[in-house]
């Protein structure tokens, strides 16, 4: 029969799922910790001791809620550092495409330029104001996204890239800034489950 | 109040030397006479983000016949933090002490 530490531990380890490598070495550490407090109980290790060690230590889903909290910080440090990334390199691969088309005059839409350029200078409107206003929240980032990538595509079905053999800096360009849009979609993503998570322990609480 | 506080105390708790979760709380426990009786598990939290700012370090450690605990340590930039917290809070606390000095009433 599982006892009071191990209920307590297992429960800990669930309400951190949102961050695996996080609940395996905390249910070892609380799990050690509660071990030490009911051993230092009068009563001995007993049932008892236990409940009274898990009952100091405070409900799982706060101590959850707490690193979930924090967890959201980090990410959205990172997320943000992925889109001045993106930004910057969508900016770089804009201007060869721009250089590359000025040379071969191979404009294959009228509105597509428009998306590149527009769409580009909104997500950057949106990611600058985001920044200082609301850096927490996954508002602007996902209208960063959706704008970075229009203007992406647009950019790309604007130079006809893979279809007329650009040139291989152009290329590598464009590569690159549908693999920093695909990790940054990743880590908008991965904002949204956090916020989510910590929502809901917050309010089962 | 004591949670904003939580990060500095906890800095100066792991001053001694090397200590695991329990060890920590128990110092704090003494440290103020029980003053501080916070819920132990809120210590985890502190300790993490300490860990992840570079203020501590951190190491499994199995002591002979003993349970395997996990041991903090101040960095280097975890002494210089509390040394700065700690000069804040002098600077704060006597500020305080000086509106709420019974014998000379603030606003004058």
């Amino acid at each position: 029969m599982a006892g009071v530490i191990d209920d307590y531990v297992a429960a800990l380890r669930r309400d951190l799922d949102f961050d695996p490598p996080l609940a395996r070495r905390l249910a070892d550490e609380v799990e050690a910790h509660l071990w030490d407090a009911a051993e230092a109980d009068p009563s001995g290790p007993s049932p008892e001791a236990q409940q009274r060690a898990v009952a100091r230590f405070g409900l799982a889903r706060e101590i959850a809620a707490q690193f979930a909290a924090d967890a959201i910080d980090r990410q959205a440090k990172r997320t943000w550092m992925m889109l001045a990334a993106t930004v910057a390199v969508t900016f770089i691969a804009m201007r060869l495409r721009v250089l590359w088309l000025d040379d071969f005059g191979a404009s294959m839409s009228a509105l597509a330029p428009l998306i590149d350029r527009y769409a580009f200078i909104a997500a950057l409107a949106v990611g600058v104001i985001g920044w200082f206003v609301c850096r927490r929240s996954l508002a602007p980032l996902a209208i960063c996204l959706g704008g970075l990538a229009a203007s992406i595509a647009a950019g790309i079905a604007r130079a006809g890239l893979f279809a007329d053999g650009a040139p291989l800096h152009v290329l590598l360009a464009a590569a690159g800034e549908i693999a920093l849009i695909g990790l940054l979609s990743w880590h908008v993503f991965g904002l949204h489950r956090r916020l989510r998570r910590t929502a809901m322990l917050r309010n089962a609480q | 109040m004591l949670k904003g506080h939580l990060d500095a105390i906890v800095l100066a708790a792991l001053e001694a030397g090397p200590a695991h979760g329990y060890a920590i709380i128990e110092s704090i426990k003494r440290g103020s006479a029980s003053t501080f009786d916070l819920p132990e598990g809120t210590v985890y939290p502190a300790l993490h983000r300490l860990e992840e700012a570079g203020l501590l370090s951190s190491a499994w450690m199995t002591p002979p016949g003993g349970r395997r605990r996990r041991l903090y340590s101040l960095t280097k930039a975890g002494s210089a933090a509390l040394a700065d917290r700690r000069k804040a809070w002098s600077r704060f606390s006597q500020a305080v002490d000086t509106l709420l000095d019974e014998d000379r009433p603030w606003p004058a």
